[in-house]
Parts: C-alpha cells; sequence; structure tokens
C-alpha cells in the first residue's frame, strides 16, 4: 500500500491562458487530517473537484490509495465521502427522505447508517421538517451527514463550516476532529480561515494563486513559530539558577546539560547574556525565535496574508 | 396446434426465467467480487474499508455483518493506540516536570559547593534548594499514587464515617494557611450527623487536592465550600471567585499531567485533579467543574450515601 491516501504529480487546471491550479505536489497522510489553507480563488475547490473527478485536470496525475484516479473512478470514489459546494437536495421531502433516496443509489454499510449519520451532525431523524424550512446551518450539516453516511475511510470537505454559527462550528470542528482520532479516518478539508485550520489540521498545505507555497505537519510549524529564546550554555544548571536568581525568571525548560530554552521574551537578551558571562558561563549560542503563525504566513503568501 | 402453442409460450417463460436468474447471478457474483476485494484489504490492515450495499442485495446480511466486524476492531486498535500515545506523553511530560526543577536545584547547591556565594545569601540557596526539593520529592510521590490508583492498585478502606465531621477536621488545618494567602473563606457544613461509608484518606486528599487547586491557580481571593445532603447522596461544592478556567481547557483539566499553563511555570504538577478523579470514582461519586473566565470556578462533588 502506498504511503500517501492521496498523492497529485503536477496537477495542473487551466481555464483558457489561466491557470487556476499549477504543478500542485500534495501528499495526504493516512489518519491524519491535511488542510488546505488559501485565500478566495487560491485554487482549493478546483483542486478537489480533480480530486474526486469532477473536473478533468489540465496534466497531471492524482493517486488515491496508490492507484490512479483516472480509470479507478468507479473503484475508489465511493469510498470517499465529500462535501463540494451545496449537494442537490429535494426541497420538498424531509431530512431523513433526502437521505434515504442517497443511501438507495449509493448502498450503506450499516442498518442504521442514515439515523448514524444524522445523530452525527446532530439532527433529528425522521423529523417531519422539510429541507426548504432549514436554515443555512442546518443545511450545511445535512451537506455533512450525506458526507459520512456511508463511513468512507477519506473525507474531502470543502469549506464545512461555512454558514454555522460559532457553536456550530465549535461542534463541526470537534466531530470532524473525532472522525480522525476516534475512527482513524483520513480527511482533507480546506478553508481561508487561518485559525480554523491551525485548531484542526495536523498537516497544512498553503495554496496560493494556485501553487502550493508550503506543505507542512503543524507541529513543526508551532515549532518553528514558537516564541522562545534558544539558549546554548557550558552548564544549563547555572544558567537556570541565575535567571531566577538575577531575573526571578521561571519559565524556562532545561532541554539537556547544554541545551535550554526560556519562554518569557521579556527581558532583553543581551542582558542575559551579559549576566550569564559575568558568572563564568561561556555563551556559545543565543537564538530568539518569535514569528507568529501569522507573520508566517504573512510571509510565505507574500505580504497580504491570510484572514 | 394448442400444444405448440403452449410449448411456445412455456417455452418464452422458461427462456426469461432462465435471463433473470443469469442477470441475477451476474449480480451476485460482481457483489461476490466487491466483497473479495474488500474482504483482501481489510486483511492487509485496513480495518476502515466498508462494503455499500443496496436494499435489494443478497449479500446485504453479510456486509452488514463484515463491517461491523472491521468497525469493531477499528475501535479496539485505536482505543489501544491512544492508550500507548497517552503513555509516551506521559514519559515525556514527566521527564520535563522532574528535569527542569532538577537542573536548578543542582545549580543552586553547584554555587553552594563551589563557594560562588557566602553568608546570608547561601543561607538563602540552602533554602531555595530545599524548596525545591520538596517540589520534586511531591511530584514523585502524586506520581507513584497515580500510578497506583489507574494500575487499580490502591486498597480502600471504607468505613461508616459522619462526611461532615470529616469535612470539618479536613478544612480546620486549612484556615491559617488561607488567611496567609489573604483569602476570604465560607464554610458551609451541617451541623448534623451525616454518616455514610467513606474512605477518609482518600476523601481528605479529594478536598485538600481542590483546595491547594483553587489557592495556587485560581488567582482569586474568595473560596466556599457548601455540603448539601439528602438521603440518597452528598453534594459538596467548592467556588472560587479567581480566574476562571477557559472553555478550551475546561473538558481536559481531569486528563493527567493537563496544565492549562503551557509554560508549567506555576507550579503544580498536573496529577492533582487527576488523583481527585480517580478517588472519587472509588468512591462511585462524580465530580464535575463549572468555570466562567473572569468571573471563578465552582467543582461540584456528587457522592452516594451507600456505596
Amino acid at each position: 500500500m502506498s504511503k500517501y491516501v492521496i498523492e497529485t504529480k503536477n496537477l495542473t487546471k487551466q481555464y483558457g491562458t489561466q491557470k487556476s491550479v499549477a504543478d500542485l505536489n500534495i501528499h495526504v497522510k493516512q489518519g491524519r487530517i491535511y488542510g488546505l489553507l488559501g485565500r478566495n480563488g487560491a485554487g482549493k475547490t478546483t483542486t478537489m473537484k480533480m480530486l474526486l473527478g469532477l473536473t478533468q485536470p489540465t496534466s497531471g496525475e492524482v493517486t488515491i490509495w496508490g492507484q490512479p484516479l483516472r480509470t479507478n473512478e468507479k473503484k475508489l470514489l465511493p469510498r470517499i465521502g465529500y462535501l463540494i459546494e451545496s449537494p442537490g437536495f429535494y426541497p420538498n421531502l424531509t431530512a431523513t427522505e433526502n437521505l434515504r433516496i442517497f443511501a438507495t443509489l449509493r448502498g450503506v454499510p450499516s442498518r442504521n447508517a442514515i439515523k448514524n449519520a444524522l445523530d452525527l451532525v446532530g439532527l433529528p431523524y425522521k423529523d417531519k421538517k422539510l429541507f426548504s424550512q432549514y436554515s443555512l446551518g442546518m443545511k450545511q450539516r445535512l451537506a455533512i451527514a450525506l458526507a459520512i453516511m456511508h463511513d468512507p475511510e477519506l473525507l474531502i470537505l470543502d469549506e464545512p463550516i461555512n454558514g454555522l454559527d460559532p457553536i456550530g462550528i465549535a461542534e463541526v470542528r470537534s466531530f470532524i476532529r473525532d472522525l480522525c482520532t476516534e475512527r482513524g479516518k483520513t480527511i482533507l478539508i480546506s478553508s481561508h480561515i487561518l485559525s480554523e485550520i491551525a485548531l484542526l489540521a495536523d498537516d497544512i498545505g498553503i495554496i496560493d494563486h494556485g501553487a502550493l507555497l508550503e506543505e507542512e505537519s503543524l507541529a513543526e510549524l508551532e515549532a518553528k513559530s514558537s516564541r522562545h529564546i534558544r539558549f546554548t550554555v557550558s552548564s544549563t544548571t547555572q544558567a537556570a539558577r541565575i535567571l531566577e536568581r538575577n531575573f526571578h525568571e521561571t519559565q524556562f525548560t532545561i532541554q539537556d546539560d547544554y541545551k535550554m530554552r526560556l519562554h518569557n521574551l521579556g527581558i532583553p537578551v543581551g542582558e542575559i547574556v551579559t549576566a550569564f558571562v559575568e558568572n563564568g558561563l561561556t555563551v556559545s549560542e543565543a537564538y530568539v525565535c518569535e514569528e507568529s503563525l501569522e507573520d508566517y504566513f504573512k510571509r510565505v503568501t507574500g505580504g497580504e496574508g491570510i484572514a | 396446434m394448442n400444444v405448440n402453442l403452449f410449448l411456445l409460450i412455456a417455452f418464452c417463460i422458461a427462456l426469461l426465467f432462465i435471463l433473470f436468474l443469469v442477470t441475477k447471478l451476474r449480480r451476485v457474483r460482481g457483489q461476490l467480487s466487491i466483497i473479495e476485494e474488500a474482504l483482501e484489504d481489510i486483511k492487509s490492515g485496513n480495518l476502515n474499508r466498508r462494503m455499500l450495499t443496496k436494499k435489494n442485495d443478497m449479500t446485504r446480511k453479510i456486509c452488514y455483518g463484515i463491517n461491523d466486524i472491521a468497525m469493531n476492531s477499528q475501535t479496539q486498535l485505536i482505543k489501544q493506540k491512544q492508550s500507548e500515545q497517552a503513555y509516551k506523553r506521559l514519559m515525556t511530560s514527566i521527564s520535563h516536570d522532574v528535569k527542569t526543577p532538577l537542573a536548578s536545584l543542582v545549580g543552586y547547591l553547584e554555587a553552594i559547593e563551589c563557594k560562588i556565594v557566602a553568608g546570608e545569601e547561601k543561607d538563602e540557596y540552602v533554602h531555595v534548594a530545599f524548596e525545591k526539593a520538596d517540589y520534586l520529592k511531591h511530584f514523585v510521590e502524586n506520581l507513584f499514587e497515580w500510578v497506583k490508583l489507574d494500575s487499580g492498585e490502591q486498597i480502600f478502606h471504607f468505613e461508616v464515617l459522619d462526611l461532615n465531621e470529616l469535612s470539618r477536621n479536613i478544612i480546620v488545618d486549612w484556615i491559617s494557611v488561607l488567611e496567609n494567602s489573604n483569602f476570604d473563606y465560607v464554610f458551609d457544613i451541617p451541623e448534623t450527623e451525616y454518616l455514610m461509608r467513606i474512605d477518609a484518606n482518600a476523601y481528605s486528599r479529594i478536598l485538600n487536592n481542590l483546595l491547594q487547586n483553587a489557592l495556587i491557580h485560581s488567582k482569586g481571593s474568595k473560596i466556599s465550600f457548601h455540603i448539601f445532603e439528602n438521603d440518597l447522596q452528598a453534594k459538596i461544592t467548592m467556588t472560587d471567585n479567581g480566574k476562571g478556567i477557559s472553555p478550551d481547557h475546561l473538558p481536559h483539566i481531569f486528563e493527567r499531567m493537563y496544565q492549562c499553563d503551557q509554560s508549567r511555570s506555576a507550579g503544580g504538577n498536573g496529577l492533582g485533579l487527576s488523583i481527585v478523579k480517580e478517588l472519587v470514582a472509588a468512591h462511585k461519586g462524580t465530580i464535575t467543574v463549572d468555570s466562567t473566565p473572569d468571573r471563578g470556578t465552582t467543582f461540584t462533588l456528587l457522592l452516594p450515601k451507600s456505596l
């Protein structure tokens, strides 16, 4: 089996002379949440449509579970759940009836599939309310229920929190998280909201003007963007004592005999280094890391930021 | 003539019937090949794989059954993985929680040993070193207590005791501590006798940990403690007026090694509340928490009268 659930090779979609997706290489790992982050019009939806065979790529290749998507659609697509734009629900039927139609067409993995899906998104089963009477948030929930009804191994969700209120966003976020951690699903999710992706995703791909600018795990990004001062000194035990005595500082962690991190950036580094040297320590490195996640994205996307 | 017509009709019916059977057979064969492929996938370890089946499929029950098996195995596997991960996290955070205070303790002792400090300052260093050693001692004790509880090795001694009397005895020791820390307090414990089966040591540990917690972390100025009793259970509430716990942290505070303060500078070791939770569970009780940021936090303890 391939290492990646989804892998694309130089995926490109060209409309006329405009490339809406250009040479995209993304790698979605098994059992993780991959967040595709980009501003409006960056090419997120087009990418997802190509992953599902809803749009043919101009060039490049999509591989899912190690098999090329083209020619294997019939085998691969039933194992994927997706939410792209709004699915076509009948306005004059209830939520349960709408799902039943899809269940008949696509098949389901268990007897209670419809009820389970509705429970998961917090909609009532066998409710009398018609789809046309649903609020935007409820319609969005139903669309998510449809995406998960057949218990797919891979979920592709395009801006799943659109139209939800803050409580709804928190709920959807937590159940997406649960689908991944409690059920081992692989999830690809797109958003233009940095904080949303930072809360949810394990791996992040930043896409801008159709090109992938960066692909990294959140842990790596956070390590890069955490605010701290890194010291390499001749003795961390003495350094700890000096920080406590001279600066009344306790927010540090000792890594080994020579390396430590200070989490408070309030004290000028020069003063600390001077104090260390005056007390007979050798300081071979003092490095300030203070780029926030937001700063980092701004830099990567060329200054305009993603908000 | 009549016979011929009859034969022709019979032949046509037979032909239709055979055609029907052949199509049915082909359908079932198609389904079987799908099942075979999915089974192969499940066998090779992909427990997320589901077989989708439609209402009239003959293989429906088999598919449901296999899906159930895969889903249950998946759930168990994930639980196992989660506990492994939790254990790893525990080890990492223990190593951190011990390393940093130990390093700074060594720093102070080195300074004394190498005669960097003298006189009054030296005495102060000894005092600081002692405090740090004490913290480590408590940490290790707590850790062992927690491990003992977690592995079910703790032996409880349940006796029929007066809850009110017991609570008063525990609280009395706290009054001077609270006064020294400039805390106002309200203790409302009924004068009557309330007999229930309880482990006195465990119960005092519960109250001590909760009070200690409020004292160190709440940054408030008032603690109120109430006991309400009826025929079935005792309800104990402890409220502070401190900074509260943010909704992000609140669901996790009873988890081992969870600390709201990421820099871990406030003292405490992330074990107190998880010990409380285990001890309460041993009494077949429940503990819940309610908190409003900047308004305060309430812990509610329910203990059944008869175990």
